[in-house]
């Protein structure tokens, strides 16, 4: 341990004069700045802007460095330093650095906390970049807004289909996935009962990160052109679509087709059990497949869009999340910070990028490169493009919160405390405070 | 050079401390205050000023997420203390706080007597010492994940579990109602002893190898001299440390946030966990202060129950 | 004869229960850290297999090879020690001077001053995070290693203090008595005398500040932006992403960090022992 024990006596030394002494103990250099000097908005100012996310461990080593990179190449006088964030921790790190000033320029957003951030008055509205910049954004496939303006745009889209473990339905008799919920839930049954010890379905109900909620219950709804709100506001009771939801997965956990021990389960169990050959039949982010054929090379499985309602013959619902993007409110170089968020949605960089990120591309006419790629990639995109992509949750206010309160009172509902309808009430009640 | 200082009153008394009269120095009156400065103002600035600041945000309709607070007084306390979910919490707290400490404190006790013990050779002894150390080392959240792993229904502990016939079905330890909050409290018990053990191993070495001799020739057996010499000997320390460990349980959040998140149906939910969620899920930071400053109130208790206890028994 | 041979007797038989609770502890203790290491060698996927396994076929070394080849990792590891040690010396330096007062001295708001010190350690670090980093922010200490050593004295004082308290409660005035009556003064007392019988409470201390130091995650990850201020927990966070998870390498990162400090205990767990306390009051 020598020269690093003793560089950092030395250090400690200068450290120790500092701190026993009564007042300078908390004079310090300036740290790392964020974000260069001032002076805005003059183009051809060396400038160098932070963008903070979570996506490139998502993607191959270096591969989102590059794409900035490919960006100052084309913009020399702006570098855009990449700055990444552990993904659990992200919402809280994000709501603290807005709340202190150090947001930086660039951000990445998730759709269930962006409402926060922009009550906090911490996003930039893009809108006003996008005039600024003399925008078309007619390629855009959504944007997030609030009061008519916009202030995330999603840059890649991540589809939630059903993956079905082709040797584990064999086993139980069954051909293809299912496509209706009586379907689903006889298949899910059989497999449970067959052989080999493995469950049909797997239900995430832990609240540490509340997902399941949005993911594998309301999700059935949304699939079938559902809706959980009315006109913006919450709308359970007496939602027919959402009833039929609830009621099919609480019978799935009551009748013991899904892995044990529910409540406590998280998403990511969800990969990680379907791997093992534990669950046949999993609802779950398209990204997971590289997970899938590396963890199990041997797993053969098929990729289908999620069942529908029986008798429901419209435009299927696809579950999307995604990679939103935004800038601070408190930015020294807002215009620059767009041109960066223009280049991530452009036509080839925005197809580059879902392709690294095994997503589908926010601009619309972008297409993932399919080449060389796992089948299971096209196959969902092909679903993609039938279907409508959506998430309800996206932009709502305390979107955790109400996805907490229904995993609760969804726990109850399958402990025998309260029937379904109280359940849908309560949850009601509890996110109308909310709103 | 400083000379004979004001305990020259003092060192005509007898032996034993005796602050009781409230005595300044008389020759360096500010030496205290010189010596105890880096700490006040440590203490002032990076915690006072944010506590204060904290109270003053439960004052307040909402504050981070709300840019026009509106001063409420005394409002979110009533709102808090009328929540059923937050009296839920408070009894889980007690009951997860009050295990672990006891707990903390037997296999503490236990273990560093077994360590100190002259019957263990000296390379089993330091190799043991090692192992028992273990779960201290490891970082909150990786301790959760590992926990997580084990209790699984697929997990190792039930399937040893099963295979020695003790169970007949894998228990989900994290996700059943009636077993959630036992397995967090094993889990935090399992990753907070060895302080307790190291504090305690160190209390050890100070009790004076004589009393233990003069118990011996009084024909105390081991038991004997374990309670009327041991016992009394760490009971400062024992008292000091379960206090702290009372203090810091409160706060543990990771353990459990990233294994039950507040558990199913709240049954792990404790007052660190309510908090986070009013705080990070709802956004309300007012009443995330509020419950912080009913926290903060609580264990002042504690704290001045801790300091008259420490003045009282300096007076024997 | 037949007396010496009942206590051997005795001692051996003592000897044996001992050993068997010290195997019994040590599973308890050892078990799951068993099963970390041995995660660290497997394939990511296998770590949730069944049956499960100690060692089964996937076993590697690379998780570990991935981890120690990365420098953004391995100054992880650099920052942490940095931090931590300064600590430790910050924080042991403070409370010696704090304890001293606490211990020998009288004066007015020594008791209210104990209770705050107390006190605020209960508060729910989650609802200080953000007046607290609009304070670091103030100072000009976000993303340094300043500012993350300023924080964890802060939160490591309230415990050295009481305890080193009690240490120094627990020696004779004596002691002190003896030297002024030689000349020395207060700091004096303090140094030459008090310290350096109360070597095992400063041991004790200082591992505890350590593992505070080190082992601290929501702090780290708030005042610090950049990898190259960035500590261990914060590092093995990153490992756990939104869609691709490296178990093994969170193991192996653990792993990894915990040696070092398990070598700096058995440096210094001799401090431990011998009562020397006892000898200097003896005399």
């Amino acid at each position: 341990m020598g020269k690093e024990a003793q560089r950092s006596f030395k250090r400690s030394r200068w450290m120790l004069g500092a701190a026993a002494t009564v007042s300078a103990a908390a004079l310090a250099l300036t740290g790392c700045s964020s974000g260069s000097p001032s002076s805005s908005n003059n183009t051809n100012q060396k400038v160098t802007l932070t963008f903070s996310q979570w996506w490139a461990p998502e993607m191959p080593s270096g591969a989102l460095q590059k794409i900035a990179d490919d960006f100052h190449k084309g913009h020399p006088n702006i570098t855009v330093k990449l700055i990444s964030a552990p993904f659990a921790s992200l919402q809280t790190q994000t709501i603290s650095q807005a709340a202190s000033g150090t947001l930086p320029d660039i951000v990445g957003l998730d759709g269930s906390w962006v409402n926060p951030l922009y009550k906090q008055g911490a996003l930039y509205n893009l809108t006003d970049a996008m005039k600024a910049a003399k925008y078309d954004d007619s390629d855009l496939a959504s944007q997030v807004a609030f009061k008519g303006s916009t202030y995330m745009i999603p840059v890649v889209n991540f589809v939630y289909p059903l993956f079905t473990n082709d040797a584990i339905l064999a086993k139980a008799g069954i051909t293809t996935p299912p496509t209706t919920w009586s379907q689903f839930t006889d298949d899910a049954k059989k497999i449970s009962q067959s052989d080999g010890g493995a469950k049909g379905w797997v239900v995430p109900l832990g609240t540490t990160n509340p997902n399941g909620a949005q993911n594998d219950i309301l999700s059935w709804a949304w699939a079938s052109g559902g809706s959980m709100l009315k006109n913006g506001q919450p709308n359970l009771t007496g939602n027919a679509d959402v009833t039929g939801a609830v009621n099919m997965v609480k019978d799935l956990v009551t009748s013991n087709a899904v892995l044990p021990g529910a409540n406590s389960l998280q998403e990511t169990d969800k990969v990680t059990n379907f791997i093992n050959g534990r669950v046949g039949m999993m609802v779950d982010s398209l990204a997971h497949v590289t997970t899938i054929t590396k963890g199990a090379p041997d797993l053969k499985f098929t990729v289908s869009a999620q069942p529908v309602k029986d008798g429901y013959s419209g435009t299927k619902g696809m579950l999307t999340a995604s990679w939103g993007i935004g800038i601070s409110a408190k930015t020294q170089h807002p215009a620059q910070a767009w041109q960066f968020i223009q280049y991530l949605m452009s036509k080839d960089t925005n197809s580059k990028l879902s392709t690294l990120a095994n997503g589908f591309p926010g601009n619309k006419t972008s297409k993932p490169d399919f080449t060389g790629a796992d089948p299971h990639f096209q196959a969902a995109f092909g679903i993609y493009q039938k279907s409508k992509p959506v998430n309800e949750f996206t932009g709502l206010p305390a979107a955790d919160q109400l996805m907490t309160s229904f995993l609760t009172e969804f726990q109850k509902s399958v402990a025998g405390q309260e029937s379904t309808s109280t359940m849908l009430q309560n949850v009601q009640a509890q996110w109308k405070k909310q709103f | 050079m400083t000379t004979s200082p004001p305990d020259t009153v003092m060192i005509a008394r007898p032996s034993r401390r005796r602050p009781s009269h409230p005595h300044r120095g008389r020759r360096r009156p500010f030496e205290p205050y010189l010596l105890i400065a880096p700490t006040v103002l440590l203490v002032a600035g990076l915690m006072v000023v944010p506590v204060i600041i904290v109270i003053a945000y439960s004052l307040f309709d909402n504050v981070v997420t709300n840019q026009n607070p509106q001063f409420v007084g005394l409002a979110n306390y009533l709102t808090i203390l009328a929540d059923p979910n937050f009296w839920n919490a408070v009894g889980n707290t007690v009951i997860f706080t009050v295990a672990s400490v006891v707990i903390h404190m037997i296999i503490g006790v236990g273990f560093a007597l077994m360590l100190n013990s002259k019957l263990v050779h000296k390379v089993p002894r330091v190799i043991f010492r090692a192992i028992y150390i273990l779960p201290w080392i490891f970082t909150a959240s990786v301790v959760a994940v590992l926990w997580r792993l084990l209790l699984d229904p697929s997990g190792v502990i039930n399937y040893l579990l099963r295979a020695l016939g003790i169970l007949q079905e894998a228990v989900p330890w994290l996700g059943t109602p009636a077993t959630a909050l036992l397995a967090v409290t094993v889990i935090n018990i399992w990753s907070g002893y060895p302080f307790f053990m190291i504090s305690l191993l160190a209390g050890l070495q100070g009790v004076p190898s004589d009393l233990y001799e003069a118990s011996r020739v009084d024909g105390a057996g081991l038991i004997r001299q374990f309670f009327s010499v041991t016992l009394p000997a760490l009971r400062p320390i024992l008292f000091s440390m379960a206090l702290l460990d009372l203090l810091w349980t409160t706060q543990q959040f990771t353990l459990i946030w990233a294994t039950t998140g507040g558990g199913p149906i709240n049954h792990t939910e404790v007052l660190s966990t309510y908090t986070y969620k009013l705080a990070f899920n709802s956004y309300q930071f007012s009443l995330a202060s509020t419950s912080a400053v009913l926290i903060l109130l609580a264990s002042l208790f504690v704290a001045i129950f801790y300091v008259r206890q420490q003045k009282k028994a300096s007076l024997f | 004869m037949s007396i010496a041979i009942r206590t051997r007797t005795k001692r051996n038989v003592g000897r044996v229960f001992i050993y068997l609770a010290l195997l019994v502890g040590a599973m308890f203790a050892g078990f799951p850290v068993l099963w970390m290491l041995s995660s660290s060698f497997k394939s990511n996927a296998n770590i949730f297999a069944y049956p499960p396994k100690l060692f089964d076929s996937s076993f590697s070394l690379q998780p570990y090879v991935a981890v120690l080849t990365d420098p953004v990792k391995i100054g992880y590891f650099v920052n942490s020690y940095i931090v931590a040690i300064s600590v430790v010396i910050i924080t042991l330096v403070i409370a010696l001077l704090a304890a001293y007062v606490f211990s020998r001295y009288e004066f007015r708001f020594k008791s209210i001053i104990r209770v705050v010190i107390i006190g605020v350690q209960a508060v729910p670090p989650i609802t200080l995070l953000i007046p607290f980093f609009g304070i670091m922010v103030g100072l000009h200490l976000y993303n340094t290693y300043q500012g993350l050593i300023l924080t964890y004295v802060v939160f490591t004082l309230p415990y050295a203090i009481i305890m080193m308290t009690a240490y120094f409660d627990s020696l004779p005035r004596e002691l002190d008595e003896a030297a002024r009556v030689d000349g020395a003064g207060s700091l004096s007392v303090l140094w030459r005398i008090l310290v350096p019988v109360s070597v095992p409470g400063m041991v004790s201390v200082g591992l505890y500040t350590f593992m505070i130091s080190w082992n601290e995650y929501l702090f780290a990850l708030t005042l610090t932006q950049t990898d190259d201020r960035r500590t261990v927990p914060v590092g093995i966070q990153l490992l756990m992403g939104q869609n691709n998870y490296l178990w093994n390498e969170v193991m192996a990162m653990s792993i990894l960090g915990s040696i070092p400090v398990l070598v700096l205990f058995l440096i210094f767990q001799r401090y431990f022992i011998g009562g020397l306390a006892a000898g200097a009051v003896k005399s």
